[in-house]
């Protein structure tokens, strides 16, 4: 399980997330939306330990994110995939999926490549395996992510709009990936603005406006005219949303 | 040929020189690399002791005349009960001078490293040793061979300066001779083609590793 506590944090004068709770249970998809600059990839990144919070505690199946141990503990529970991809440019394919397993995991190198490939299988780019990410699709490449970040076999993935830097075709590529990871009942914290999509797959829907985590409901609330579109803020950002 | 008798005597001893100045620039550039990643790497480090020594190494060695460093270390080395020959006080001295500069252009290609890579490492739960290992240097060697090249280029010419403490190397053979014949311009003549080849190897030598490395890669 994920808690975050009364998570506050500060860059410099700006509060950037203002007591935030937050629980993420196992088989839970939890959706994150908020306008730009609400605090959706600062949560996320609070949550996987790559900014330090300035108060309360975020646990991760127990362990403290802002202990050294607790962080390496939490780390191996999650696992992250990024809006840009952040491949590594200088690794093949099977290199960006098997260089953690290896060295974290101490799996052995024939065992990794062989659950590399068969993610890569899995997500339909069996014949990349050997190819470089300059030389992938951004749709590809984002695919190599879902696999790295899988490979890991992660309770938790964190998802950071994963789909904002792809062209709709490729955005249907992924996401229908997704999908199934959240039919197989795979944990996740998805940030995304594909809102048809998050109501299509999550569990739970949350709402930050300003760094505040203002609303927290099951989907089907989230969206009922008595549960979150009763609220004003959020009834805009969706019609918003929807324009767009 | 007035030229060619003139040289043809001692063309066996300068190529012997040549011999030991492609043999110290060899030494020198694999130390040279060698100490420039790992100054580069200490200068990259969060902590501020370790960062200090090594950015006090690169601003000494980067800014004595190379001339003044090889006789500190000729002459000094055994004032401290280190007798070693010539010509491995050298390959130390050009390793040492060398690896200052190289630490500049590795650091430089340490800082153009994706933030988001390195954020991809870390969450990945990987060391941070390993991350620097595996991640960091790597990228940051492909981006910096080629500023690297000039670098080491500028230690071949600068291994002339070890005939000056007696290493015989082409230069130092090239004196000899100049002195036995009274005909330098012949000798340089010979020189100059030399160094020229050497440098023309090595600078193609860099440009085939540049693209090797960094095939798959953009920009760098
Ligand atoms: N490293 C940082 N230093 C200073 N301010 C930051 C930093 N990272 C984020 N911020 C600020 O924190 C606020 C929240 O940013 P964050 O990236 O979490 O928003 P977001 O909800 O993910 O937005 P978007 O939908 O555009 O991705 C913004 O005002 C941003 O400017
Ligand atoms: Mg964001």
């Amino acid at each position: 399980m994920i808690v975050a506590e009364n998570v506050e944090k500060r860059f410099g004068d700006a509060l950037v997330l203002k007591r935030v709770n937050l629980r993420v249970e196992p088989g839970e998809v939890v959706t994150i939306l908020g306008a730009s600059g609400s605090g959706k990839s600062t949560l996320i990144r609070c949550i996987n330990g790559l900014e330090a919070l300035t108060g309360g505690r975020i646990t991760v199946d127990g362990h403290d994110v802002s202990t050294k141990a607790g962080l390496v503990a939490a780390r191996r529970a999650s696992a992250t995939v990024f809006q840009l991809f952040n491949l590594y440019p200088h690794m093949t394919a099977l290199g960006n999926i098997t260089l953690a397993p290896i060295e974290v995991l101490k799996l052995p190198k024939a065992e990794a490549e062989a659950r590399a490939r068969a993610l890569l299988d899995k997500v339909g780019l069996g014949a990349q395996a050997d190819a470089y990410p300059q030389q992938l699709s951004g749709g590809q490449r984002q695919r190599v992510g879902i696999c790295r970040a899988l490979a890991m076999q992660p309770r938790y993935l964190l998802l950071d709009e994963v789909t904002s830097a792809l062209d709709p075709e490729m955005t249907g590529d992924v996401l229908r990936i997704l999908a199934e990871l959240a039919a197989d009942g795979t944990t996740m914290v998805f940030v995304t603005h594909e809102i048809e999509f998050a109501r299509h797959i999550s569990s739970r829907i949350v709402f930050l406006e300003q760094g505040e985590l203002i609303v927290d409901l099951p989907t089907a609330a989230f969206f009922a005219e008595d549960g979150g579109l009763a609220v004003p803020r959020i009834r805009q950002f969706l019609s918003k949303m929807k324009k767009d | 040929m007035r030229f060619w008798r003139v040289i043809e005597p001692y063309i066996g001893f300068l190529l012997q020189g040549f011999a030991l100045t492609i043999a110290a620039c060899l030494l020198a550039i694999a130390g040279a690399v060698l100490l420039g990643a790992l100054t580069a790497s200490m200068r990259s480090s969060g902590n501020r002791l370790v960062r200090g020594a090594a950015n006090a190494y690169g601003d000494v060695f980067r800014n004595v005349p190379f001339l003044v460093q090889l006789f500190f270390f000729f002459y000094g080395l055994p004032e401290l009960g280190i007798y070693i020959g010539a010509f491995e006080t050298g390959v130390i001295a050009m390793s040492i001078a060398g690896g200052a500069f190289v630490s500049d252009v590795i650091l430089s290609g340490i800082l153009t490293v994706d933030a988001g890579v390195i954020d991809a490492a870390k969450v990945s739960g990987l060391s941070r040793v390993k991350i620097f290992t595996r991640v960091v240097l790597p990228i940051a060697l492909r981006v910096s061979v080629r500023p690297m090249g000039s670098v080491l280029i500028n230690l071949v010419l600068t291994s002339s300066i070890l005939s000056t403490i007696t290493v015989n190397e082409l230069t130092g053979a090239a004196k000899i001779v100049a002195a036995t014949t009274f005909k330098p311009f012949e000798v340089y003549a010979v020189l100059l083609v030399l160094y020229a080849s050497l440098t023309t190897l090595l600078s193609f030598a860099i440009s085939a590793v540049h693209r090797r490395l960094n095939r798959f890669m953009t920009g760098g």
